[in-house]
């Protein structure tokens, strides 16, 4: 059945300040209503004052996905009662967005984008001893209340689950690259997705939290829909919540209306005029967008598209050391070989970024080079990888205190090779007989009592000569 | 300083204009020295209870100074306390208020007017230095300026940053000063205007020092008088009429003018005040600050008890009609056609003062009534008192109430409007008044 989703993404500006004041941003780090004070907790008496730093993000990223930017641009307020709210409505953009009618291009296919705006974020609320839906009572924590918020909605043009998932990467690496966003804060990014199947009802899955729980809230309710749809059943039009330590999604309100907001112009704030100066600013302030990165990346190091790829996804820092080490270091395909595998794994295992790490462009560098000249083999190359992710030394420190150092011509390696040959003498048999496995036992046991310091090869040569 | 307080205390057993009295005074040093500044209640004051009139804020303690208040502080003024007014501004009787009602010191059975009320009253029978920090809707400064026999001074909207102010609406709200002189009204005026970083709607115009509009010379000023003004009790009209033909014999010279837009001024007013109020009154929810009550129910139930047992009849009503206004299939044939009606107000001043320096009118279009008589009015009735005071709060151009007579013992006011940023036209004129009109 032909699937219709549209996404509505929220996603926290990186600034210092909040939106509307100037609290700091740094939520985490922070005891619950620490970082407030009369305007974001929306006090009798106090007036928002906007944060220019807030708006040149937006515009880069109205630039970035090809938007026509507003000449002169407002704030509403959007009125309605919760308990996140500290003043009871939220200063949006309604009337007359910032940016309106882009686009991004997911594999030749172009999804439109309808409107970006500010906003700001209501406060945190924490659900004790449940979930929306069941908890006894709720804490208020306004640190977030006044957050810059990027709004991000786009036309319903997405007819798969994997057209999103390409979607958010690409977006996800945009912000990530204009510095606004930060994948590793908290509720950075949230989502709401409004998900039609066959032309039916429209239902609103409401503030899915993070990339992954996306794909999933998408298809278990395309399947949901499916199954109803299959019994004869109508899809009702409704608001629902994507639980998920269920992996599902439940009903939250029946959608019978629109909900009526209300909107008035905010009387506190004048309009804001973008003019052509400041737009040709942003111009210049625009750092590289991550298309042009990979692109530039294939031409001028000559690594594959693939490669590329996965580089500039992973984030805007592992480009970076990418870029460093390749002044270091002049075979550009080996960084990135070691790169995109070994050393990406090892930073996933450890749930760290290249920035938490301890890994420099140059002990990485320093390492290829010790492959290279053959001081070391690949599989020793992978476990120094696991400790200097961790303890930052440098290999050849590593290589020196462990004792890693290829055993070639050493003596000890005819010392190690001896010795197996003489305690297995039957799989020397083995081998003399026309059994090519024996010999790999052999290879085996070798690498194993050198501590996996031998080269292969070398273990390889030395048995034979011995046997024969 | 004991001597102050103790009159502030027979003041109010007489008078009521408070509800919140300092405690204690400190004397500073700088243009307000040794003169007493009382604060309209919606105007907060560090330390202070600040009540903006209602139940809900009864025992709401702000934890910042508005700038005004700021300002006058570093001048060198005491806060002599907090004046009563109408709820958040909902009324122009200052009967709407939730503690003292102020009585008018011609007839204590009268009101003082609103909603600054008790700042004007203040400033009639004040027996020591004092200046009246007031504010200003739809002529809440003007209203009980005139009411009282005082003098009120609304500046161009913009003047004044309302950071501090408990919002009322927001495109409308001025703060103000009342006193007894023109004088007095100017010196506070330079203080309290200025830049200020807080409100983003404060013009960024230097600091000016108004008194020097004090001049006693009206030769050659151009006074235009809008007829649909004078549509008031002709006792009234003639007592204002006497005051231009004063103005007149000193030098200035008057003609008559149509603003035709005056009959839709009220309703225009109406609307988006109380659209833009039903916002702002969102707040108070029981959360935070202000009243609150035993958690129990949900945050609906719980917020719309709070608001129903602190919120007074005319907050309720304004807040439902606001409310109505913005919704949807009711929001362009009101709060969109109200905006609409307010720019061709606007621009009918705009077109008056290129041919005249100010424009007189009656302040209001009675004299104080009794307590008794307010009571019987419908809150229509209560409304249509504003009709000479909402055009020039919606256009956001300066005016002062200055006395100019009395009617069956019971002061009457002159309207002076300026154009925006000519406080210093309306200053003079007022001033010249004052001083030959004896």
């Amino acid at each position: 059945m032909k699937v219709k989703i549209g996404l509505e993404i929220h996603v926290h500006i990186n600034t210092k300040s909040k939106l509307f004041c100037s609290c700091p941003t740094n939520y985490e780090n922070a005891e619950p209503n620490e970082l407030t004070c009369p305007i974001c907790l929306g006090f009798p008496g106090s007036k928002p004052k906007v944060n220019k730093k807030v708006i040149d993000s937006a515009l880069m990223v109205a630039k970035a996905l090809n938007c026509e930017i507003a000449r002169e641009t407002f704030f509403s307020r959007k009125n309605y009662f919760y308990p996140d709210m500290a003043k009871n409505f939220q200063i949006t953009q309604y009337e007359i967005p910032l940016a309106k009618n882009g686009f991004l291009e997911i594999n030749e296919k172009k999804i439109r984008i309808r409107r970006v705006h500010v906003e700001e974020d209501p406060a945190k609320l924490i659900h004790v001893g449940g979930d929306i839906t069941s908890a006894k009572y709720v804490l208020v924590d306004y640190n977030r209340s006044g957050i810059p918020l990027l709004e991000i909605v786009t036309e319903p043009d997405f007819e798969s689950t994997k057209e999103v998932r390409e979607f958010l990467s690409k977006l996800v690496s945009i912000l990530e690259h204009l510095e606004i966003y930060d994948a590793s804060r908290e509720a950075a990014l949230r989502v709401d997705a409004n998900i039609s199947i066959e032309g039916g009802e429209k239902v609103e899955l409401k503030n899915i939290t993070g990339f992954a729980n996306v794909e999933k809230a998408l298809n278990y309710e395309i399947v949901r829909q499916q199954n109803l749809k299959k019994m004869g059943l109508v899809v009702e039009r409704e608001t629902r919540h994507f639980d998920s330590q269920t992996k599902s999604t439940v009903s939250l309100r029946k959608k019978e209306f629109e909900e009526d907001y209300g909107y008035i112009f905010e009387p506190d704030l004048t309009k804001i005029e973008i003019s052509e100066n400041w737009l040709k600013e942003i111009e210049k302030k625009m750092p590289e967008l991550p298309d042009m990165k990979i692109r530039r990346f294939v031409e001028i190091y000559g690594i594959s598209e693939r490669e590329a790829k996965i580089i500039v996804y992973t984030g805007k820092a592992f480009a970076d050391f990418f870029e460093e080490c390749s002044k270091l270091y002049k075979n550009f395909g080996n960084v990135a070989k070691w790169m995109v595998v070994d050393l990406l794994k090892c930073l996933n295992w450890n749930k760290i970024s290249i920035k938490e790490s301890k890994v420099t462009p140059r002990s990485f560098v320093e390492l290829l080079e010790l492959i290279d000249s053959g001081k070391i083999t690949q599989r020793t190359a992978k476990e120094i990888i696991k400790e200097f992710v961790a303890t930052g030394k440098s290999p050849k420190e590593i290589v020196k205190e462990k004792g890693l150092s290829v055993l070639r011509e050493d003596e000890k390696l005819k010392e190690i090779v001896e010795k197996v040959v003489k305690e297995n003498k039957k799989v020397v048999e083995d081998y003399l007989k026309g059994n090519e496995k024996a010999l790999n036992f052999l290879i085996g046991l070798a690498l194993k009592k050198s501590k996996m310091k031998a080269d292969p090869k070398k273990a390889r040569e030395l048995i034979l000569k011995i046997i024969q | 300083m004991e001597e102050i307080l103790e009159k502030v205390k027979k003041i109010q057993e007489k008078f009521s204009p408070f509800i919140t009295i300092a405690e204690k005074v400190e004397f500073g040093k700088g243009k307000l020295s040794g003169i007493a500044i009382s604060v309209k209640d919606n105007i907060c004051t560090k330390g202070m209870r600040t009540t903006a009139g209602s139940k809900i804020l009864e025992n709401y303690v702000p934890p910042f100074d508005a700038s005004v208040v700021e300002k006058c502080k570093r001048e060198g003024a005491f806060i002599i306390g907090k004046t009563a007014m109408d709820e958040f501004g909902f009324g122009t009787f200052s009967t709407n208020c939730a503690f003292s009602i102020p009585k008018n010191p011609y007839d204590l059975k009268r009101s003082c007017g609103g909603s600054s009320g008790g700042a004007a009253c203040l400033a009639a029978v004040a027996d020591f230095p004092h200046i009246a920090i007031a504010e200003s809707t739809g002529g809440s400064i003007s209203c009980p300026a005139s009411f009282c026999g005082v003098v009120g001074l609304t500046p161009t909207y913009g003047r004044v940053s309302r950071w501090g102010l408990i919002d009322y609406a927001n495109s409308l709200d001025k703060i103000g000063c009342i006193s007894k002189t023109v004088e007095d009204v100017a010196l506070l005026l330079s203080v309290i205007a200025g830049p200020d970083e807080f409100d983003s709607t404060v013009l960024n115009l230097p600091k000016e020092d108004f008194t020097r509009y004090l001049i006693e010379d009206v030769k050659n000023v151009r006074i235009g008088v809008p007829k649909e003004y004078f549509e008031v009790d002709e006792k009234i009209a003639k007592i204002v009429w006497d005051g231009i033909k004063i103005l007149e014999s000193n030098g200035a010279n008057y003609g008559e003018i149509s603003l035709p837009s005056t009959k839709y001024a009220l309703y225009s007013y109406y609307i988006i005040a109380m659209a833009e109020a039903s916002t702002n009154l969102a707040k108070f929810c029981g959360m935070r600050y202000g009243l609150e009550l035993e958690l129990k129910g949900n945050f609906d139930e719980y917020f719309s008890k709070v608001r129903g047992i602190g919120f007074g009849e005319e907050a309720k009503r304004r807040i439902i009609l606001g409310t109505f206004a913005r919704m949807a299939g009711f929001r362009d044939a009101y709060y969109l056609k109200a905006l609409k009606v307010r720019t061709k107000i606007i621009q009918e001043f705009k077109q008056a003062f290129k041919k005249f320096d100010v424009l007189i009118a009656p302040t209001m279009p009675i004299v104080a009534p009794k307590f008794e008589e307010i009571e019987k009015l419908e809150p229509i009735e209560q409304y249509m008192m504003d009709v000479l005071t909402v055009a020039p709060n919606l256009a956001g151009i300066p005016h002062i109430s200055i006395p100019c007579g009395f009617l069956n013992g019971l002061p009457v006011g002159m309207h002076i409007i300026a154009n925006h940023f000519q406080e210093g036209k309306a200053l003079r004129v007022a001033y010249t008044f004052e001083k030959v009109k004896r």
